[in-house]
Parts: C-alpha cells; sequence; structure tokens
C-alpha cells in the first residue's frame, strides 16, 4: 500500500485552507486555485506517489500544489497576470497579522531576517513575486547561476533558523 | 545520475521544468541523501506558505463538482494506458481515485463499489442530496448502459463513454435504490447507494 488513506484524508481536511491559499495567492483566482488543489491531489493519489519515506506530508502536498499553481500561471492563458505581476514594484513584505497562520509567520519572519541579505532578496522575489529564475536573474542583474546558489544557500539557511530558532 | 545540488531547493520553491522534476522525484527515490535535502527544503518552503493570507472566505466556490469530475476522468484516461487488462490493477486504480474523491469531500458525496462480473470493476460515486451521480467502470462491454431503479420505476440514464475506463455522469438521479450496468439485456454490474 504506497499510502496511508486515513491519514491522507485527515491531512486534507486539516489543511485545505493552507493548499487552497497556497494556490490562491499565485493565481489570485478561487475557482483555478480549487481545480489546482484537486489537481495536485488527484495526481497524487492516483499515482501512488506518496510514501511515508518521502517526509511529512503537508509540506509536500504544498510543494506540489505550488508546482501546479505556478505551471497555470504560466500557461498561457494566465500570461495576462504575469504581465500584472511584472508590473509590481519591490517585492511585498511579509504580514504576519494578515497570515494564515500569524504565530508561524511571525517565526518565518524572524528566521528571514536572520539570513543574509542577497539571500532573503532572491527567496521574497521568487517565492512572493512568484518569478521564474530567468526573471530574477533580469530583475537583480545576476548571473543566473549566482540566482539560483543564492536561493539554494538562502533556503537552507532558513530551514537553519527555523528548526534551530525554537529555542 | 548525479546528485541533486541546488535543484533540490529550487525544485521545493517550484522553479525546476517539468522535465527536471520528473529527474529528480526518480532520483530521489533511490538517493537517501538528496532526498533528505529535498524534504529539508520543503519543510522550509512550506514555512514560508504559512506567511500567505488565507482565501477570502466568503467567495469559496459552491459547485466545485464537475471541475473534479474532469479531473478524474483525466486521471482515468491516463492511467488507462498503462493498467493493461489486469483488473486488480484497475481495481487498484479505482480506489486511489475514489480515496482521492472521498477525501476531497466526504461529507458531500458517498460512493460504492459495485457487484459485478469477473473483468469488471464499476464504481458509483454520487451526491447524498440526489443532485448528481457518476459511474466510473473498467472492464465493461462497449456501449453498456447505466440503468437507476427506484421502487419500481426505473430510468435508463445513459450509455458509458467509450475508453479504458469508461464513466457517465447523471445530473439530478435523485435517490435511486440500486444503480445498474446492463449491456446486451444483460447485467455486468449493480449495487446500492447508501444516503
Amino acid at each position: 500500500m504506497a499510502l496511508d488513506e486515513a491519514a491522507f484524508e485527515n491531512a486534507y481536511r486539516a489543511h485545505a485552507a493552507r493548499l487552497r491559499a497556497v494556490a490562491f495567492d499565485i493565481l489570485r483566482d478561487r475557482d483555478g486555485a480549487e481545480d489546482v488543489v484537486h489537481g495536485a491531489l488527484l495526481r497524487v493519489w492516483s499515482t501512488g506517489a506518496y510514501r511515508p519515506e518521502r517526509g511529512p506530508l503537508l509540506p509536500y502536498l504544498i510543494a506540489c500544489v505550488r508546482r501546479e499553481a505556478l505551471d497555470g500561471l504560466r500557461g498561457s492563458k494566465r500570461r495576462h497576470l504575469r504581465e500584472v505581476r511584472a508590473g509590481m514594484d519591490a517585492p511585498r513584505a511579509v504580514d504576519e497579522t494578515a497570515a494564515l497562520d500569524p504565530i508561524e509567520a511571525r517565526r518565518v519572519a524572524r528566521a528571514l531576517e536572520c539570513i543574509p541579505d542577497v539571500q532573503r532578496d532572491v527567496i521574497v522575489r521568487a517565492y512572493y513575486g512568484y518569478r521564474t529564475l530567468a526573471e530574477v536573474a533580469q530583475d537583480t542583474n545576476l548571473p543566473l547561476g549566482t540566482v539560483k546558489s543564492r536561493l539554494s544557500a538562502g533556503l537552507r539557511r532558513l530551514h537553519t533558523e527555523l528548526t534551530e530558532g525554537l529555542r | 545520475m548525479n546528485h541533486l545540488d541546488d535543484d533540490a531547493e529550487l525544485y521545493a520553491l517550484g522553479l525546476t521544468d517539468r522535465d527536471r522534476n520528473a529527474e529528480i522525484e526518480a532520483h530521489i527515490t533511490d538517493c537517501a541523501d538528496c532526498r533528505a535535502r529535498v524534504i529539508a527544503a520543503e519543510a522550509a518552503a512550506a514555512a514560508l506558505a504559512a506567511t500567505l493570507p488565507p482565501v477570502p472566505a466568503a467567495a469559496r466556490r459552491q459547485t466545485w463538482w464537475p471541475a473534479l469530475a474532469t479531473a478524474a476522468a483525466v486521471v482515468f484516461a491516463a492511467t488507462a494506458a498503462v493498467q493493461g487488462s489486469a483488473s486488480y490493477t484497475a481495481r487498484a486504480e479505482l480506489e486511489r481515485t475514489d480515496v482521492a474523491l472521498t477525501a476531497i469531500a466526504s461529507s458531500h458525496f458517498g460512493h460504492t463499489t459495485l457487484t459485478s462480473e469477473p473483468g469488471v470493476v464499476a464504481k458509483a460515486l454520487y451526491a447524498r442530496d440526489g443532485a448528481w451521480c457518476y459511474v466510473v467502470v473498467t472492464g465493461a462491454p462497449r456501449g453498456a448502459h447505466v440503468v437507476l431503479r427506484r421502487g419500481a420505476a426505473t430510468r435508463d440514464a445513459g450509455t458509458l463513454d467509450a475508453g479504458g475506463a469508461a464513466t457517465l455522469f447523471v445530473r439530478a438521479p435523485g435517490h435511486p435504490d440500486e444503480i445498474s450496468i446492463i449491456a446486451d439485456n444483460h447485467v455486468v454490474a449493480h449495487g446500492a447507494p447508501v444516503y
């Protein structure tokens, strides 16, 4: 058996709001977000792709939903949204008070403050601005390789801050 | 394949393309080090997701079913190509998808596996309020019908579409006592919904 069905169902019920929020923030379209969440879950279930050794379920699902939603955003049908986003000013900062999970958001905001500016900058552009690697490189006048290595190092540093910052 | 290096984090952030994603997923099945790195990266990315604003509550969609039915049909179409004729494989596919559908909105609909002939796997998903019924069958003879019975009254709900997993979406079936799949005047599957 590829997955624990009851665990999966419980996870969905408990975390559907977060999955929807991930998709909605990217697509700005409620129906589209709902479809993305359903589509990602159906794909995961129907292929039996998830196994416990793959890691905790929620982060895995969040990553799946984000990939799926970004695919939607980058498809031709949503190109206009991309144009709108391309015209946005500076990447937005974390608004803890408006967050889905304000307590966790506060912890994350603090952790983000602890990582080097150059790493935080590319993470914020890519994560909250939904820019592609090439777009981040263009926006920052950095070589693509530098963008990649800063994103990678930044996310690893963020993980360290979050796991060691529990004290 | 080489280790993922930076792509582990880029993958977790949704910044790698589809082809690369497939390679990464294959690699981490076998490589425990890279898998651990992806898991850590996904944990950090999930923490970032907690900072997002919730979907505005008032406008949650009410009628999600048609899109979901389409998604399920797509899944079946995709899996039908690789599942071959072995009925146990078809059954596994049906059960997995059924779990998905049930989990997505278990408060809204019920599901039942129809008793069927060898080689046929049939499931019905149905809204408890009688608004719709969705029948999915693998191994059914071409042109098989879905027939609903309530008391002494029967209704031919239509013909299953063609394909490895044949489907039929029935609007407003009400609350039939029995759902049957009939081909050449012969019952190949039947079952009773529980409302």
